[in-house]
């Protein structure tokens, strides 16, 4: 007996000591492989979000700590990343060492050949190839930011999908319920079709006014001096009635229903009908928000039900300090109409937008040795599971089955399996070299139909021509 | 020091300057904006266009609109400015209790960035989270959304503008009111001018060069507004100024050739516009400047 607990206490100490030495084995890799960039200062911009919050408030000071490298990086709004980046890169003036590279920019920076070809460059640098940065251990949303070689050109940092939220307490409320059964004939629960979504939202609306609540039916991401909106209605509730890829026909360079495009078609207006039909559900700031605002709106408790990016859920649901429905979230698939799911299963569609984005590094970069050494790091194994946690974002496979997020899955009623299991039905953005050019064109329209001055039919009939003008000046059109 | 050699020397750090930093810039502007330039454009580089970006301008109903908005703003913006702050300068040069705070307080706004300006004003006034349309809609049932309304977003732009520069008037027309010798008014008060007529025909003749440069600095800023307005509505619907809708296609759209093209008409029409000015408030014509 004596022997045996000897024998145990031996192999304890010999894990013990052998875990430790991985440890400072990694430590002193970190520290060997970065001794020639020690005192270097990188510096990334990107958008302010939970996803780059925690790179910039956890991953930096603790790639500086292991390698002495300093990363000064940079959160601020969305088209003030964007502008800094692409500027930064067209003028080659190497400010930026890394940047943000949403997924749907990832064509243009690639026609333009901004960024530097991560793959090739760690082939070309062995010395600085971390053993457990693994390419292949990324989940498919990295595809998207290869070449037709398969060589990748960012990291991936965020992968996340747009959501249903709604609220639990409200929806299972037994007043309520017997209420909306009243009024509307079928029982309250999640909506499945776009007619219940509505039901659901004029229920609610109509519930927090007679009970003198600041509840609402719906979110709406309606902002009139953002294209938060264009990207709502193209990318989420558009794909949900079966208009794909903004109804920009690559083929024919047009989005005019007459030309193969699809911006003016039926479905295209019905969906627009739609969401805009939603705006009298929606709270009054509606019409100024963002993405941003949606998610603070929802976690205020001012909706009862909404469209919300996932990188949003996880606070939402367990911040107490920033929401006041925690522990109340619901999640489940956007509503879709007949046939989109199908459609998306077999390939011939999607659902909503996979939304993400990747690090990578600009040409422009005068640090690129000791970028890569960052861009290793924040791409690791070991980092993944608490940054998930944290911003809910997963860009490992792995990650998926880590007991950190099985135990944040049950706090965010099933987001993560959601991610995991029906990610596929969702879709990067399609593969335009003139993405931000041609939101540009379009937002003006959608911005005015959301303020009744042009109809759904005459806004998005006015922004196919645009586009196609637009496309036709840039060298991609008809 | 009167050889003019000398003169030029001791000019010369400061002309160099103009040169790179002012000059340059405005000759690249101009030779760009005779170009098509997006650099996501299929074809990459400056593609000379002559006179295309100019004509497009013409038929571009945005731009058009964003002029109509910026003189809507420039003109009630700085309209207001004037007249308040010549009334404050008014108050100021009198004495009452409280007035060292009250000129330190009133002085405040001028300090701030435009950009804070702007994210304080989007805080007061952002439906749902901010008290001025909250307390509009409980005491006067008044439904307050710059995101919903142009007109609203307009007015609070100009509010928001009023407040932020009235102080500079009210200080450019202290110094002026200042600077005026008491003999005239005086005089004018002996002869039994009534306090209209002092103003009219003795105060305003003299503020008259302080008030022309205090409304072409002021022109030349709102045309130019950006940072605030953007800050405070994103450059939506009623609130798409000049400035902004150059930002959006020089920036957003990279279509730099245009961008251009539409920045170097409004330096243009801020040129005839503060001409027109001159001419109107100095009384000055065609042959008189000699």
């Amino acid at each position: 007996m004596k022997r045996i607990f000897v024998l145990v206490l031996l192999v304890a100490f010999a894990l013990l000591a052998n875990m430790s030495l991985v440890t400072a084995d990694m430590h002193d890799w970190w520290a060997d492989a970065a001794a020639p960039y020690a005192g270097t200062t990188i510096r990334g911009v990107s958008e302010s979000t939970p996803p780059s919050n925690y790179v910039a408030d956890v991953l930096a000071a603790q790639f500086t700590e292991l390698t002495g490298i300093n990363v000064e990086f940079e959160t601020t709004s969305w088209d003030q990343m964007y502008s800094k980046a692409i500027n930064d890169m067209e003028a080659n003036t190497g400010i930026y060492d890394f940047v943000y590279i949403e997924q749907d920019i990832i064509y243009s920076y690639l026609a333009q050949d901004y960024l530097v070809n991560l793959t090739q460059f760690a082939a070309d640098h062995m010395d600085l190839a971390y053993a457990e940065y693994d390419e292949s251990a990324f989940t498919s949303f990295a595809d998207y930011f290869k070449n037709a070689d398969g060589d990748l050109f960012g990291v991936p940092m965020e992968a996340f999908v747009k959501v249903y939220l709604y609220r639990q307490d409200l929806f299972g409320d037994m007043d309520i319920q017997a209420a909306f059964a009243e009024q509307y004939g079928y029982d309250l629960a999640p909506a499945e079709s776009f007619e219940q979504y509505r039901d659901i939202a004029e229920f609610f609306t109509a519930y927090g006014e007679s009970m003198d609540m600041d509840l609402w039916g719906t979110t709406v991401q309606g902002s009139t001096g953002h294209p938060a909106s264009t990207y709502e209605f193209l990318e989420s509730i558009g794909p949900s009635f079966g208009l794909y890829n903004w109804g920009i026909n690559l083929e024919t360079g047009s989005a005019q229903s007459a030309h193969g495009g699809a911006l003016d078609g039926d479905t295209a207006v019905e969906a627009l009908s739609y969401w805009v039909g939603m705006l009298p559900f929606a709270p009054p700031e509606a019409t100024s928000s963002t993405w941003d605002e949606v998610a603070s709106s929802f976690a205020a408790g001012r909706a009862a039900q909404g469209w919300v990016y996932g990188e949003n859920a996880a606070w939402i649901a367990t911040d107490e300090s920033r929401s006041a429905v925690t522990g109340n979230v619901g999640v489940r698939l956007p509503v879709t109409a007949p046939g989109v799911i199908e459609a998306a299963e077999m390939g011939e569609g999607y659902i909503g937008y996979y939304d993400g984005g990747a690090f990578g590094i600009p040409h422009s970069s005068r640090n690129k040795e000791a970028t890569m050494l960052w861009l290793q790091f924040i791409g690791q194994p070991s980092v993944q599971a608490e940054w998930a946690a944290a911003g809910a974002r997963i860009t490992h496979t792995a990650t998926f089955d880590d007991p950190l997020i099985a135990e944040q899955d049950a706090k965010v009623d099933g987001y993560y399996t959601l991610l995991e299991e029906q990610g596929p039905l969702f879709a990067g953005a399609p593969p335009f070299p003139f993405h931000a050019q041609v939101r540009e064109i379009i937002d003006p329209f959608i911005h005015r139909v959301i303020l009744g001055e042009l109809t759904p039919a005459d806004g998005l009939s006015q922004a196919a021509v645009a586009v196609d003008e637009e496309l036709a000046r840039l060298g991609y059109g008809m | 020091m009167r050889n003019p050699r000398t003169g030029w020397l001791l000019l010369s750090p400061t002309l160099i300057i103009l040169l790179i930093f002012g000059f340059a810039p405005f000759i690249y502007v101009l030779v760009v904006g005779f170009h098509q330039w997006n650099v996501f454009a299929a074809e990459d580089g400056l593609l000379f266009n002559g006179l295309d970006n100019f004509r497009r301008l013409v038929f571009d109903e945005d731009f058009l609109h964003s002029v109509g908005l910026t003189v809507r703003f420039a003109v009630f913006a700085i309209g207001s400015q004037v007249v308040l702050g010549f009334l404050l300068a008014q108050l100021l040069t009198r004495d009452f209790p409280g007035k060292a705070l009250f000129r330190i307080i009133h002085t405040l706004p001028l300090m701030v960035a435009p950009i804070a300006v702007g994210a304080i004003w989007r805080l007061l006034v952002i439906p749902g989270f901010g008290p001025v349309p909250f307390f509009l809609d409980r005491w006067f049932d008044l439904q307050y959304q710059i995101g919903s309304y142009p007109d609203q977003a307009l007015w609070t732009s100009i509010i928001m503008d009023i407040w932020h520069w009235t102080p500079f008037v009210t200080l450019t027309m202290l110094a002026g009111l200042s600077s005026i010798p008491r003999e005239p008014v005086e005089q004018a008060k002996v002869d039994g001018a009534s306090r209209f007529q002092v103003f009219w025909y003795v105060t305003l003749p003299f503020l008259r060069p302080v008030l022309l440069t205090t409304v072409f600095i002021r022109i030349m800023d709102a045309i130019r507004t950006v940072d605030e307005v953007w800050m405070l509505a994103g450059g939506g619907p009623g609130t798409r100024f000049t400035g902004i809708y150059i930002w959006r296609v020089v920036f957003p759209r990279t279509d730099y050739g245009y961008g251009s093209s539409i920045s170097i008409i409004t330096l243009y029409l801020t040129i005839v516009l503060c001409w027109l000015l001159f001419i109107a408030i100095s009384g000055r014509r065609k042959g008189d400047i000699e």
